[in-house]
């Protein structure tokens, strides 16, 4: 693992114009000229970072269209300042056999080759050459040099650019708002799912509190059978009550007498005397008034009335 | 190339989000069966308590009882109490219908479980009376 990460990673050369390479592992791409625009200028500003968001306009009327990152780096009192499209990059790297995920890291010939003294062939047409502290590319026949580049060589800068693969589809900035957006809405719908937890938990202990202060049976099962069974007994004694008082008020003539009243399982039993064929009609017409269900029987004068509760 | 592909990142994102989406919906359907067994949980115990506290307050059902049968209308009815585990029994043999109207009056006015009782007509103006009242 720790061999892994000393491993030397191999440096090219990506010219329009280099042979194919054949790549298996991770390489350093040093972009020649020909794949950047590159400007020297003196601004009134400090730092690298301030430099950036002007370069657009700096560029603006020598670019052809297209769709352009930028870099800039300081050297003394200058700033470099880099248009490139990770596009046209990508498309040569792949065109030259070099699959996106091998490459490494990426450095502008500008930043690498900035001290060289003489002309540096790169291939038999072109050579790299500097003229007003920019690294330019040349025919090779107009230098007359025989020195090639020795790409082993060259130990890189800290300035390097990484080339973003969809760029040319979607904007950056789009992207990393959506990112923005999306990592909000995770947020939230985070924080809601966790106060929607804490509810159920706060609702759960009160219930168990409910089921602490009043004694409550374990089951929800037994409770509601428990209500069942009270709300039997309380139905029936209320029915008890009501059947009673309607059987107090029923009008009796001075022959009739209420003998017995009484209650005994679900039952509630009645008896009259002194009733006879034709006013039994008018001791039950109450009952059957009020919709109450009974069976009656008529004895001897005795009539006798069972309700059921 | 080393740096992560922003729209991997965005699918990643969504699958998270996605995720989330799904766990907060069963979370609030949770949330909102745990209220309603909260809320029947609230009713059943308070219909349950108040019940209980009618018809299983042995207690107060015998304080009450006492208490009616303390009254003038009823100290000469020569009433009798039989007292057990789960029930009081209270009787008389003959008792004039003033304090039999006054009895029933109390107790059917009352909150009781009245499990059993008789009323037999002995005259006029007497009757038998029989009364199991549980708690």
């Amino acid at each position: 693992m720790f061999l892994k990460f000393n491993q030397k990673i191999n440096t090219i050369f990506l010219d329009t114009d280099s042979k194919d390479f054949f790549i298996t592992e991770k390489v350093n791409v040093i972009l020649s000229p020909s794949l950047y625009w590159v400007k020297k200028v003196s601004l009134p500003v400090k730092y690298a970072r301030e430099v950036k968001p002007l370069i657009p306009s700096l560029f603006e009327d020598i670019l052809p269209e297209g769709n352009y990152n930028y870099f800039t780096y300081k050297k003394e009192d200058h700033f470099f300042i880099f248009a490139y499209e990770d596009k046209v990059i990508l498309d040569t790297l792949k065109e030259k056999g070099i699959a996106a995920q091998h490459v490494n890291n990426v450095y502008f010939a500008q930043s690498e080759f900035d001290s060289i003294s003489n002309p540096l062939k790169i291939n038999e047409d072109k050579s790299i050459y500097i003229k007003d502290d920019l690294v330019i590319l040349l025919p090779s026949a107009w230098m007359q040099t025989e020195e090639e580049l020795d790409i082993e060589t060259v130990s890189l800068s800290k300035y390097f650019i990484r080339l973003n693969q969809f760029g040319h589809i979607v904007e950056s900035k789009s992207l990393y708002t959506l990112m923005i957006i999306l990592a909000l809405i995770i947020s939230i719908v985070s924080v809601e799912y966790f106060i929607v937890n804490d509810k159920i938990t706060k609702t759960q202990s009160l219930r168990d509190e409910l089921f602490v202060r009043n004694n409550l049976k374990s089951t929800m099962i037994q409770n509601r059978s428990m209500l069942k069974e009270y709300s039997t007994l309380h139905k029936r004694q209320m029915l008890f009550r009501e059947y009673t008082s309607y059987i107090l008020s029923i009008s009796l003539t001075p022959k009739q007498s209420l003998s017995e009243l009484g209650l005994k399982g679900n039952k509630l039993l009645v008896s009259f005397t002194g009733v006879s064929k034709d006013s039994e009609a008018d001791i039950l017409k109450i009952l059957k008034s009020k919709g109450i269900k009974y069976t009656s029987n008529l004895k001897e004068n005795t009539l006798e009335i069972e309700i059921s509760l | 190339m080393k740096t992560i592909n922003p729209l991997h990142l965005i699918v990643l994102l969504l699958i998270i989000l996605l995720f989330l989406f799904i766990q907060l919906s069963g979370a609030k359907d949770e949330l909102l069966q745990t209220q309603e067994t909260y809320k029947e949980t609230l009713t059943l115990t308070a219909d349950l308590k108040g019940l209980n506290e009618i018809y299983s307050d042995q207690k107060g059902v015998r304080k009450a009882i006492e208490m009616i049968l303390k009254q003038h209308a009823l100290k000469t009815a020569n009433i009798e109490q039989s007292i057990g585990n789960s029930s009081m029994i209270i009787s008389s043999e003959s008792m004039d219908k003033t304090a039999l109207n006054s009895l029933m009056s109390k107790i059917l006015n009352g909150s009781y479980n009245v499990h059993k009782f008789t009323i037999k007509r002995l005259s006029d103006t007497k009757a038998n009376f029989t009364m199991e009242i549980k708690w």
